[in-house]
């Protein structure tokens, strides 16, 4: 099964992440949002906001393709919530923070994630709708206390004023990239040339994944897939 | 081999197909001729056989091109479930020595033979018939542009798990679907290892690498569909009944339960939504994974395509999810389960866990997964009027299924409705424009009139007499008398001119004067309003000017044309002799000009000088017509009557003027008046001077 879990075809840096959250508190808006900043308009009315991908220059030089899937919020949905975050790298717990009751949901979908996948899997709590600053109902303070309890990130933005959307996606990326070099051991191809890997290795090999090896780096810059 | 040697007559006979061990049931040749249970007791047997000689032997993998006994036979085919006992012939090669005593051993001559055949007979039947065969898929590996070393790794690997599959498939007694697909899920990751670590495919480029990976895959699930999809060890097919049968119960649910925004009415939604379904029940009908999920993929396009049209814009998966299940319920695909399962299972992981066509194939799963558990709740409806609805107690009605149901010309019916609809909408539209524009015509035509009106008020047009001074008319007639042959009323007009000028001002006066100085003693003072000028209150207008009022004064009560002809033929007299005196030629074509002037200034004189004015040329009587016909008929009237008249009443010199007649020209006449004058034929001349010569004189 956890062969299975892992998407890695080859040396393609392929990211997927999932936005989970009620309905209405601004999941597609936020890749709306995101897309807009870097694609046409027009490119996105000939697509659905549902599946984006998006190609990403990682910092040292690496291009990644980043997957995002949304998910339909409505609560009768709920319990398809494992079918999509199954295999993903990532997880968006979006709330809306004058909605109280969107919090909470966040709080039972972070419990379903650590319980089903554990910690390999990148979480970002993001408190949308920030431009309504003047209904808030979730603090800024609690939220942020709670994804430190649960070892997640917190991030407010704003869809609608475009705030924080690129920060938001960036950490996304930057954060699991760090969990793929954490399990990189478990499932990459290069595991296969060297299976007994222990700590220290680990981390050189999660290096020399991105500039060591000349094979893996051709093939990542082409991004094919 | 065995089928060559067989006479074609020969069929199977009813104790061929029992089970080689006598135990009366049915045996298959897939499983050796024997029926099943004797199969399965077998089974475990020869496994622990095999097991050990495959360990002895080894796997050689180059073996495969020796193709020895069998040669020809598909490796691909069913039957090689029969290899049980005798490896599969290709397999069989590889430890070709072993195989074949295990193979003498294990079957009585007779009864092999012919079950041997049989099976032989139908591997070929079928090798034909459904599969894209391997020459197909050697010619296609052919064109992967991949170097020929890479090629051949890449045709060992295919054969290699080809070979492990159907050793599987045939081998040990329990079976676990989750092992083979993480046996063929480990290959994946393998070739895709060699693909882009091996060295002999250096050279290629990422994208042929990714198309061997793509055709490896696609080989060995194409050629293994049979084993892998839906196999007997798994629960596919309850799954697929149950899932199936679920569906048909659930026919009740329509668009609203789901909260979707498809419309089941609209013949254009249905189109899409008939497009959805079509490529989901294709899904079936493909045999690679990736097949599947293009399909599944362009299922859910028609799907967005379907939501942007409803929705407006890019859908979200808030819409997209109630309506791929909506479709899904619609669609009732067969064999559902199973194809799903057979994707998850052996396509690359990496498929369904990026890209388009995994995130849609998930859609697709989680659909599924609402259609198994939804219950009354999930569909905003009470528990009990859910169960009601399942169980058939409760009947229903829905647009779709009502949409199928009745009858085309039912459906053809609503869509023409729907399109009288749009024309009358269109109707109405045009009909409102028309009203709109109507109204602006109206509106337009006050504006003007009231802009006109205010113009006017603004600045009347007064028409004053014309004063001619009376030394100015002595003048004139002084002139006249001394030079009474000028031929060339040019001259004399211009003589004339400069004299009026003088006295009055412009162009026009002048014309005037020099009529008056014609008329002189008979109806200079006349004013000549001219019934022609009333006629035209053109003329009146451009008069003003001319009279340098600062603001001329229109005499509208003189406007009617009629009454000024009456009085003109009654007064016309004078005036014509006036005319008829000096130079008809000249005069006439002046005359013309006076006309316009006549109407301003000399209405206010005298009426009698209009008429005069204006019939004493013939020629006015040419240029009338056009203005108003029924003038210019008076005032020839006038003229022939008058002629007498006009002969006597002015000079002598009339008569000498006679011949000249006929030269007036227009353009003369323009030069000399400001005016624009529209040409005047000559004929008119002839009249007069006719007219002059018949005439005695009136006076």
């Amino acid at each position: 099964m956890s062969t299975r879990n892992r998407p890695r075809s080859g040396p393609t840096l392929n990211f997927k992440a999932v936005l989970l959250g009620e309905g209405c508190v601004g999941k597609t808006s936020l890749v709306l949002r995101y897309m807009e900043d870097r694609f046409n308009s027009q490119h996105l009315s000939t697509l659905q906001a549902s599946f984006v991908t998006r190609k990403v220059n990682l910092e040292d030089g690496r291009k990644a393709q980043l997957n995002i899937w949304d998910t339909a919020g409505q609560e009768r949905f709920h319990a398809l919530g494992p079918i999509y975050y199954r295999g993903s790298d990532g997880a968006l717990l979006v709330y809306d923070i004058t909605d109280q009751d969107s919090f909470q949901k966040v709080k039972s979908w972070v419990r379903e994630l650590r319980q089903m996948r554990g910690t390999d899997i990148a979480l970002i709590i993001v408190g949308n709708k920030t431009d309504l600053e003047e209904q808030r109902a979730v603090m800024h303070q609690e939220a942020m206390q709670y994804a430190r309890t649960v070892g997640a990130q917190y991030v407010e933005t704003s869809a609608k004023e475009n705030e924080g959307v690129t920060e938001l996606f960036e950490l996304l990326t930057q954060l699991m990239l760090e969990q793929l070099s954490q399990r990189e051991p478990d499932s990459s191809p290069l595991r296969l040339q060297s299976p007994d890997t222990d700590a220290l290795s680990i981390s050189e090999e999660a290096e020399s994944e991105g500039q060591g090896d000349p094979n893996t780096g051709t093939h990542r810059s082409c991004c094919g897939i | 081999m065995a089928t060559a040697a067989r006479p074609p007559s020969l069929r199977l006979g009813q104790q061929d197909l029992k089970c080689r061990t006598g135990c009366g049931f049915y045996g298959t040749p897939q499983n050796d001729g024997l029926c099943s249970m004797c199969f399965r007791e077998k089974f475990n047997d020869k496994q622990r056989k095999l097991k050990l000689k495959e360990r002895e032997a080894g796997l050689t993998p180059g073996a495969s091109s020796s193709g020895a006994a069998s040669g020809s036979v598909e490796r691909r085919s069913p039957q090689h479930g029969h290899g049980r006992m005798e490896p599969p012939k290709k397999q069989a090669d590889k430890d070709s020595e072993n195989s074949g005593t295990l193979h003498k051993k294990k079957f009585t001559a007779v009864l092999q033979k012919t079950l041997q055949a049989g099976a032989q007979k139908i591997t070929q039947q079928r090798g034909y018939v459904p599969d894209p065969t391997e020459n197909q898929f050697l010619l296609q590996l052919r064109q992967l542009r991949i170097p020929d070393d890479g090629k051949r790794k890449l045709k060992l690997e295919i054969q290699r798990l080809d070979g492990d599959i159907r050793k599987y498939m045939n081998g040990h007694g329990s079976k676990n679907i989750d092992e083979l697909s993480d046996a063929v899920q480990n290959a994946y990751t393998k070739v895709s290892d060699i693909v882009h670590n091996d060295p002999s495919f250096e050279i290629a480029t990422n994208e042929d690498r990714d198309s061997a990976i793509d055709f490896f895959e696609k080989v060995v699930m194409t050629q293994n569909h049979k084993f892998l999809f839906s196999p007997y060890f798994t629960s596919d097919e309850d799954s697929d009944v149950k899932v199936q049968k679920r569906i048909r119960q659930l026919s009740w649910i329509t668009a609203k339960h789901l909260d979707c925004s498809i419309d089941e009415v609209n013949s254009e939604a249905r189109d899409l939504v008939y497009n959805a379904i079509s490529e989901l029940v294709g899904i079936d009908s493909y045999y690679s994974p990736q097949e599947k999920l293009q399909c599944t993929v362009r299922c859910c396009r028609h799907i967005f395509e379907l939501l942007k049209r409803a929705t407006g814009g890019p859908a979200s998966a808030d819409d997209f999810l109630p309506a791929l299940i909506f479709v899904v319920l619609k669609a009732n695909p067969v064999r559902l389960h199973s194809n799903i399962n057979f994707v998850t299972r052996f396509t690359n992981a990496s498929r369904v866990m990026s890209g388009e066509g995994g995130y849609y194939f998930t859609n697709l799963c989680s659909a599924i997964a609402f259609i198994e558990n939804l219950n009354g709740e999930s569909l905003g409806i009470s528990s009990e009027e859910f169960e009601a609805l399942m169980s058939g107690q409760q009947s229903y009605s829905t647009p779709w299924e009502s949409a199928l149901l009745a009858c085309e010309s039912l459906h053809l019916i609503s869509e023409n409705m729907k399109r009288m609809e749009e024309l009358q909408k269109k109707n109405t539209l045009i009909s409102s424009g028309l009203t709109a524009f109507e109204k602006e015509l109206i509106e337009f035509q006050r504006e003007v009139t009231e802009r006109v009106d205010t113009v006017i008020a603004k600045a009347p047009l007064t028409l004053l007499p014309i004063k001619t001074p009376a030394f100015l008319i002595g003048q004139a007639r002084a002139q006249l008398q001394t030079d009474p042959d000028t031929g060339h009323y040019l001259e004399n007009v211009v003589g004339e001119c400069t004299l009026t000028s003088q006295s009055i001002i412009a162009g026009n006066d002048a014309l005037k004067s020099t009529i008056v100085t014609e008329e002189s003693g008979l109806s200079l003072k006349d004013t000549s309003i001219g019934s022609v000028g009333r006629l035209s209150p053109l003329q009146q207008n451009v008069q003003p000017p001319d009279n340098l009022f600062a603001s001329p004064i229109f005499n509208y009560a003189a406007f009617d044309a009629v009454s000024m002809l009456e009085e003109r033929s009654s007064e016309g007299t004078a005036d014509v002799v006036m005319l008829g005196t000096d130079f008809q030629g000249g005069l006439t074509n002046i005359n013309y000009d006076f006309d316009l002037s006549d109407q301003s200034g000399e209405n206010s004189t005298a009426d009698e000088a209009k008429l005069n004015l204006d019939e004493f040329d013939p020629l006015v009587q040419k240029s009338a017509p056009n203005r108003k016909p029924p003038t210019a008929l008076p005032d020839t009237s006038l003229l022939d009557s008058t002629m007498d008249s006009l002969i006597d009443s002015e000079v002598p010199g009339t008569s000498v003027l006679l011949p000249s007649p006929l030269k007036p020209e227009v353009a003369n006449y323009r030069g000399f008046s400001n005016f624009d004058i529209p040409s005047i034929s000559c004929n008119t001349g002839d009249f007069s001077s006719l007219g002059h010569d018949g005439v005695p004189p009136p006076k």
